[in-house]
């Protein structure tokens, strides 16, 4: 990643940071796939060739005598664009990676980002392999701790925030793992003055928002 | 560069979202804004003339000039959505074999009557244009302005039938009608029942008569 | 750029995006002629023969179907004459007969004369089947841009351009 992110895009900084995310989770054996994605993209290039057909035959034949056909077209074309919506609101909503673990879990990742603040926000699940169940949680992290101040990424932080954060990375690449104290200390280095005024509102937002989240069932 | 772009992007694409659900609203008051329109329709003078379509064709036809009377209040019409109205006359006839159900009809007169809001965009010349101005000075909307009264009126159009036959025609109809046009949204005609707060119009239709006999034009 | 070479989906999904938003316009419009039963049901107006009710560059919308009532005199519609490239926007004056036959002449508003000289040679009335389209709805001066891009062709290739990079080059 050596490509320079202007730092008060947000939506560039998300980008570079999913692409990240495969690209960690790649090199550490995790097997992606891309099911969702291929869904969608056959849903979008059906109905683009449909338009295509449509057009062609207008163009070719004109009006009058397409007329049906142009009605047929429509109406399918309709209910394919509703199609791909349903998905990827209701179930991709914005998963950018999605893959089995060395362990054998499915993990999916959602990402997302909220309006005029640089904090990077990752919806989670893990599906167990042997139980089938499903745990989610989300969790966040500000840009500034992995972007450096002139807008490249930093891998270090990042990964050890994913591999801290989320258990079945953690089993594959333990040495990114970090001890809590120290995670915390290493991301606010001003809380070393105040050190145990912690529990801090940090740690506590983060819980809460787990708790949360946990009751939530992600549909995959 | 691409922020930039963005940004007016989005600026452009709020406040073209924002005119057009505006112009809806605006739209939408026409169908709250109460029509009450009425009119007395009179023949006053009939008359069937020989003539040729052009000066070049050698065909003959048969032209029927019919002079009327109108007095009309169209005053309703005109709201702060209304560009212009435009009036108009026909004159309706059945075919003239029995049995076949089939309807004639022609304009013989009409008028494009502007709200003062659209005073600028008529097309006429510089004189009648300033008097047309002052008529309305400081005032946007003018319903004294479909408020008509035409006594013994030339039509401005002379009709015939594609048989190029109009003599003797049977059971004609003079009818008053117009069309609003708006300055964003639907355009309406009258109608023939009430809708909501439009009422159609009051009279508007003449009594039946016949066209006379062809008079040989001098 | 290189780097979509590598993530085909990602590149695929990223064409797909554009490709769609000129796919869904294509058939909004199309989804439009076929509830109005119009080959064109939004036209801009190009001449100033119906002043002062419509300008050059506004936009009409058109309704192609008799539901309650043939297309009847008064009503402004668009019709095509046979060899002419360019649709024409006039009123209808007279009407003779009913249906599909009836012969119907118009007229510009702000023409002095109807409009036989238009039509075709050896044509004096419009039928049914000419005309595609009644107007119904207005809106001003927003078409005045499609006006500019017919008179001025390299605008077109311009935006088109800048549009396909922008789409292609910016994710969301």
């Amino acid at each position: 990643m050596a490509e320079k992110i202007t730092l008060y895009n947000l939506p560039d900084l998300k980008n570079a940071a999913d692409d990240a995310i495969a690209n960690y989770l790649n090199s550490i054996k995790f097997k992606q796939s891309h099911s969702m994605i291929d869904v969608r993209l056959a849903l979008g290039y059906s109905s683009f060739i449909l338009a295509a057909a449509c057009a062609l035959w207008d163009y070719k034949l004109g009006w009058d005598a397409t007329k049906l056909y142009t009605a047929i077209a429509v109406a399918i074309y309709t209910v394919l664009s509703g199609a791909l919506t349903v998905w990827t609101w209701k179930v991709e909503q914005g998963t950018i990676y999605q893959g089995k673990a060395p362990s054998g879990d499915d993990l999916f990742i959602a990402s997302e980002t909220k309006k005029m603040e640089p904090v990077y926000r990752l919806k989670i699940a893990i599906q167990d392999k042997s139980t089938g169940k499903i745990k989610a949680f989300k969790i966040s992290k500000p840009f500034a701790e992995f972007f450096n101040e002139s807008g490249f990424f930093v891998p270090k932080p990042f990964q050890e925030f994913l591999a801290t954060n989320i258990s079945v990375v953690g089993k594959a690449d333990s040495k990114r793992i970090q001890a809590a104290s120290e995670k915390l200390l290493n991301e606010n280095p001003e809380l070393l003055s105040a050190v145990l005024n912690a529990g801090s509102e940090k740690e506590a937002e983060a819980t809460g928002t787990e708790k949360k989240a946990g009751g939530k069932r992600r549909k995959a | 560069m691409h922020n930039t772009l963005n940004r007016f992007q989005s600026v452009f694409g709020f406040f073209t979202t924002v005119a057009f659900v505006l112009g809806c609203f605006i739209a939408a008051t026409d169908f709250y804004a109460e029509r009450a329109p009425s009119g007395t329709l009179k023949v006053s003078n009939l008359q069937v003339v020989k003539g040729r379509p052009h000066y070049y064709s050698s065909v003959q036809e048969e032209y029927a000039i019919i002079k009327f009377s109108l007095d009309a209040d169209l005053s309703h019409l005109f709201t702060w959505n209304t560009k212009q109205v435009f009036v108009y006359v026909t004159a309706e006839w059945p075919a003239p074999k029995s049995g076949v159900n089939a309807t004639n009809e022609a304009v013989i007169w009409d008028s494009i009557i502007t709200n003062p809001s659209a005073d600028h965009l008529k097309n006429i010349g510089p004189a009648t244009m300033k008097k047309l101005k002052k008529s309305a000075q400081g005032k946007t909307i003018a319903p004294d302005r479909g408020i008509l009264s035409l006594r013994n009126q030339r039509p401005k159009y002379q009709i015939t039938h594609p048989s190029r036959k109009i003599a003797d025609t049977e059971n004609v109809k003079l009818k008053l009608h117009y069309n609003v046009q708006p300055w964003f949204g639907l355009l309406t005609w009258n109608q023939n029942q009430d809708i909501g707060f439009w009422k159609a119009i009051k009279g508007g239709v003449s009594a039946p008569f016949s066209l006379p006999s062809i008079k040989k034009k001098n | 750029m290189l780097s979509m070479l590598q993530k085909p989906r990602q590149a695929a999904a990223q064409v797909l995006n554009f490709a769609l938003i000129l796919s869904s316009a294509f058939m909004m419009w199309k989804g439009l002629s076929v509830i109005s039963d119009s080959p064109s049901p939004i036209v801009v107006v190009l001449s100033g023969s119906m002043e002062p009710a419509f300008q050059r560059g506004d936009l009409l919308f058109l309704w192609n179907r008799n539901l309650l009532q043939d297309t009847s005199v008064g009503e402004v519609v668009v019709y095509n004459v046979k060899d002419k490239d360019i649709p024409i926007v006039h009123r209808v004056v007279r009407k003779y007969g009913e249906g599909e036959d009836a012969k119907l002449l118009t007229k510009g508003d702000n023409n002095p004369s109807d409009d036989t000289e238009l039509y075709a040679r050896g044509q004096d009335y419009l039928v049914r089947k000419d005309i595609i389209g009644s107007v119904v709805g207005y809106i001003p001066f927003v078409g005045y841009v499609t006006i500019l891009l017919s008179e001025h062709p390299w605008l077109k290739t311009v935006m088109l351009g800048v549009m396909g990079l922008f789409a292609i080059l910016q994710r969301e």
